[in-house]
């Protein structure tokens, strides 16, 4: 009877969830190429291919969080310098001329990446190095390296588990982080990575089933590495194609309908159970591009708003202006002399050899002082 | 697109007498290009913007000026270098070095603070902030790659109170420089990038460069006591390969070119009818515009800055000529410099025809110092530096700071550091008067939370060559602590190298003005960065814990086995074994039974 009437009470909480988990009024996306050196140029072409689309389809450079762990743009070993190519043809270089890149190099790890999922970050990291979403957003997290069952090598150094991955996207949810989450990940062995999740919301992808493979598309001569992975190139080759604009009303049904086994050449695979909307009805828009939409709540609390607006004037009074009025007597440093080293700053040591009377004379006392001990001592040992 | 070369004195005369009356604006910005020996041109972009903290409606951007203002910075240098400057080839470094840093990302800033840890805490919270605007791994910059140079450095702005202000230093030589680096640049300009000198820079052309140097320095300047901005320089040098950069127009991929299109040397005893050639260089001036080595045309000029101005200054020999674009004006110069103003619509271009035989070029003069440093020693536990130190004057003695900033896996004995001039100076029996080095400054360096600090004044003197040499030892690196490619090495900041007191020429004082005051970096002083150095460390196979895992398995299971055999066997002497009789009867019963038939045989 008991259970009967919770469910009572939960039901009108039950009526309002349809329409809510339709709505997202912000999207995000994090991007992650995890594997260094040259040879693995194709994942960071992958992510940059991704970086394209998503900036394409309308998410702005700080809502993209892209993590690449090496740079083969500016690589000596590149012969096209600041360029980066996901097709043999070079007819669009993914690097462009506008792009922010928000952590890089050794800055990828797998602290780093649960950090930033989880916001657990040092007091001072700026907000381009921040995933700042709420229980309104979209997360598309796309990530590509090399992999095994239930990993993911970060720098060919450590390694980033399922049930990490898993962990930190529960924490997510138990944060409010986020309203809907797309998983995509181009790896070997890719579908393990996302069996261990157990949040709700997350629809999952990747490119290839336990014990297989995920292949390299085609190679480029003149860059002389593979380029592109197959499964990340029939996913751009659907959204060049189908989805050009914001307005494209296709749905992640149809993306995932396009893979085909023959030409991605391993076994794509699609987690569906902690979703909880039908893919025909879900846009791939709601993951690949961006809304900006407003929620308003709490409708004419006129007094609260005064109470907010008294604060701030408070805060804005206590503002200081530093810097405002710079040098007044405008007294000219550039003497070559160095200041005096002041007592409150930490500055290196001086070292001199002082030759000064009186230091001889401590050192001749010491000396003194030794030998006349050792005298007393042998003295007294004969007595 | 009609193209003349312009040669109208008058025209001139009366530019010169409007551009010296200009008012007073806010931004700035200049192109300066000049040719080097070798097919190589020098590309100088300045952009000066004033503004202050607090003042939204100026033109200084409000990301910089907020971070600024957060972390209690009143004066910052940020430069992102690549390649090396070839001294050798091309004479010393424009604006005396001082828009240049090292080899990756430099950081210096004076942060204001009571004391040492408060300015510590600033300049994390500068560190970080900068690391997320410029898309560079400056976080790195703690306190193991942070030090406070005494000597090397001074304030270039007008600062009230000196003593409440804390220089610091990091650098990192391993940052690569790349677009990510560039957009963030762009988007500090008013123009973006999009018209006026700044649509010229293209990170395909920037980062394609022999040497190229991105620097940000902001420093309050006072005209008047009351009347103080903060003065954002933001400049782009780059040193382009004309050849290259022709060829790349041709042929996107480097190849080699085919045999008819190279220059053999007909003086060289091989090289004819087919044999390997050898290419003689820099027969001819090549030919080149600014859309051919920039890849596109300057777009008309950044309506914010100061008009009708000379945005575009060329410093090639007099004689070569010069075509520009219609709506332009060429004013020259009494140094020899040819200036440009910029069409107000429309695309500008200049082109120089091929000149042949080569003229003459000036390079700049020759720097004060030549300066190179390597490693010495060998094996996995000591090793030393060799800093070779050269003044070319025939005259002139040279005062100089060497700074050293070591991180503190690389530790040296401050005792083995010691000074060789060459030829010797004349003996004058005073040791003290004898050594180069006037003043040193050191702070050691304290494992994984300081590194080191060595700051050296020396005097070198006229048409002499320093040897500094130091030794120092390596650290073995816990397990975790190598990075993901420890097999690489680990890269050792530049030395710096300042010159003090150096009396600037003339082609190092910058071509304009901005709002009145001329723009000084440095007060006169020259600044030299060797290139980075690479230190190999003991590296371990990091396939070891595996190993060791393995091992230590396989000794614990062995001692386990036989201890654990020992304890629970039970150890009796051979004649207290019950069964052993019966044993014996058997063998004894087969030997009667063989005896018996002997006996029966012989019984037979």
């Amino acid at each position: 009877m008991k259970f009967g009437a919770q469910i009572a009470l939960l039901l009108p909480l039950l009526a309002t969830l349809p329409f809510v988990s339709a709505q997202h009024t912000s999207n995000w996306a994090v991007l992650v190429s995890t594997s260094r050196f040259w040879f693995n140029y194709r994942h960071l072409a992958n992510v940059l291919s991704m970086y394209r689309t998503v900036k394409r389809l309308g998410i702005p450079d700080s809502q993209i969080i892209l993590m690449l762990a090496d740079d083969v743009a500016c690589n000596p070993r590149n012969v096209f310098p600041a360029s980066v190519f996901n097709n043999a043809d070079r007819g669009l270089d993914l690097y462009g001329n506008n792009i922010e890149v928000d952590y890089r190099g050794y800055e990828v790890t797998v602290e780093n990446f649960i950090r930033l999922l989880t916001d657990r970050v040092e007091p001072d990291t700026p907000r381009s190095k921040r995933l700042l979403t709420d229980d309104r957003s979209n997360v598309f997290v796309y990530m590509t390296g090399h992999g095994g069952n239930e990993f993911l090598k970060f720098q060919d150094a450590e390694e980033i588990s399922a049930f990490d991955i898993a962990d930190a996207f529960e924490q997510m949810w138990e944060k409010k982080r986020y309203h809907q989450m797309l998983f995509m990940i181009d790896t070997c062995q890719a579908n393990t990575m996302y069996s261990k999740f157990y949040s709700p919301n997350i629809l999952a992808t990747g490119s290839s089933k336990l014990d297989e493979s995920s292949l390299s598309h085609h190679g480029d001569n003149d860059v002389g590495v593979a380029v592109i992975d197959r499964y990340t190139y029939y996913n751009l080759e659907f959204l060049e194609n189908n989805v050009k604009n914001a307005s494209s009303k296709h749905t992640m049904k149809d993306l995932f309908d396009s893979y085909d086994i023959g030409k991605i050449h391993s076994t794509p695979g699609v987690r569906t159970d902690l979703f909880n909307r039908k893919l025909d009805e879900v846009l791939i828009m709601d993951f690949f591009g961006n809304v900006q939409n407003v929620e308003v709540d709490a409708e004419g609390d006129v007094e609260k708003w005064k109470v907010d607006a008294e604060e701030l004037s408070r805060l804005a009074a206590k503002i200081t202006m530093p810097g405002a009025g710079c040098a007044k007597n405008a007294t000219k440093s550039g003497a070559t002399v160095p200041s005096p080293p002041d007592a409150q700053k930490i500055l290196a040591m001086k070292v001199e050899e002082k030759t000064s009377p009186i230091r001889n004379a401590i050192g001749v006392c010491a000396l003194g002082a030794c030998a006349a001990a050792w005298f007393a001592a042998t003295l007294l040992g004969k007595s | 697109m009609r193209l003349r070369p312009w040669l109208n004195s008058l025209l001139l005369l009366f530019l010169t007498t409007t551009v010296c009356a200009y008012v007073y604006k806010d931004y700035d910005e200049n192109l300066l290009l000049k040719t080097l020996p070798n097919n190589a041109v020098l590309a100088s972009f300045r952009f000066v913007t004033n503004g202050t903290y607090t003042n939204h409606h100026s033109l200084f951007p409000r990301s910089l000026a907020q971070i600024l203002s957060h972390s209690n910075t009143r004066e910052l240098h940020l430069k992102f270098t690549m390649g090396r400057w070839d001294a050798e080839s091309w004479g010393a470094q424009p604006f005396n070095g001082q828009t240049a840093g090292g080899t990756g990302v430099e950081l210096w800033a004076w942060v204001e603070a009571v004391d040492g840890p408060t300015a510590d805490k600033r300049w994390t919270t500068l560190t970080n902030a900068l690391s997320g605007l410029f898309c560079a791994s400056l976080n790195f910059i703690d306190g193991t790659r942070t030090i406070r140079p005494v000597m090397s450095f001074t304030p270039d702005g007008d600062h009230e109170d000196m003593d409440r202000l804390h220089l610091l230093h990091g650098s990192l030589p391993r940052e690569p420089v790349c677009t990510e680096n560039l957009t963030p640049f762009l988007k500090l300009l008013p123009c973006k990038g999009k018209v006026g000198i700044s649509s010229l820079l293209d990170g395909h052309k920037l980062f394609d460069a022999q040497w190229q140097s991105m620097s940000i320095d902001v420093r309050p300047v006072c005209t008047a006591p009351d009347s103080c901005v903060l003065q954002l320089t933001q400049t782009v040098d780059m040193v382009l390969d004309v050849e290259r950069s022709l060829q790349r127009r041709d042929y996107p991929v480097p190849r080699p070119r085919p045999r008819e299109e190279l220059n053999c040397d007909p003086n060289k005893p091989y090289g004819a009818d087919g044999s390997p050639c050898f290419p003689r260089s820099n027969i001819a001036d090549l030919p080149w515009s600014i859309s051919e080595v920039f890849g596109r045309p300057l777009h008309s000029y950044c309506p914010l800055a100061s008009e009708p101005a000379e945005h575009v200054c060329l410093d090639v020999p007099q004689e070569r000529p010069i075509y520009i674009t219609r709506d332009s004006i060429e004013v020259r110069h009494p140094d020899g410099r040819r200036c440009y103003t910029l069409p107000p619509a429309g695309d500008f271009d200049i082109i120089l025809p091929q000149q042949s035989p080569a003229l003459p070029i000036t390079p700049f003069p020759e720097p004060p110092l030549y300066a190179s440093r390597s490693f010495t020693g060998h094996g996995q536990e000591h090793g030393g530096v060799k800093a070779v130190i050269k003044n070319p004057h025939p005259t002139r003695p040279v005062e100089f700071v060497y700074l050293e900033s070591l991180p503190w896996f690389m530790k040296p004995y401050l005792h083995t550091l010691k000074t060789t001039i060459y030829p010797a100076p004349p003996a004058t029996g005073d040791a003290d008067l004898e050594s180069p080095v006037t003043a040193l400054y050191y702070r050691p360096a304290i494992d994984r939370s300081r590194g080191t600090h060595l700051e050296a004044s020396l005097l070198l003197p006229a048409n002499s060559t320093l040897i500094l040499t130091y030794d120092f030892e390596k650290a073995i690196l816990r397990y975790t602590e190598y990075p993901p490619d420890a097999n690489r090495g680990f890269d050792i900041a530049p030395a710096v190298i300042t010159v003090l007191k150096h009396s600037p020429s003339p082609q190092h004082t910058l071509p304009y003005t901005i709002s009145g005051a001329p723009i000084q970096q440095g007060h006169g002083r020259v600044a030299i960065r060797t290139t980075s150095l690479l230190l190999s460390l003991p590296t371990p196979d990091f396939s070891m814990p595996y190993n060791v895992i393995i091992l230590t398995s396989t000794v614990m299971a062995l001692a386990f086995g036989s201890v654990f055999n020992l304890l629970v066997r039970r150890f009796v002497g051979a004649d207290e074994v019950a069964g052993k009789k019966k044993f014996g009867t058997v063998v004894e019963k087969i030997r009667e039974k063989v005896r018996r038939l002997k006996g029966k045989r012989k019984t037979e």
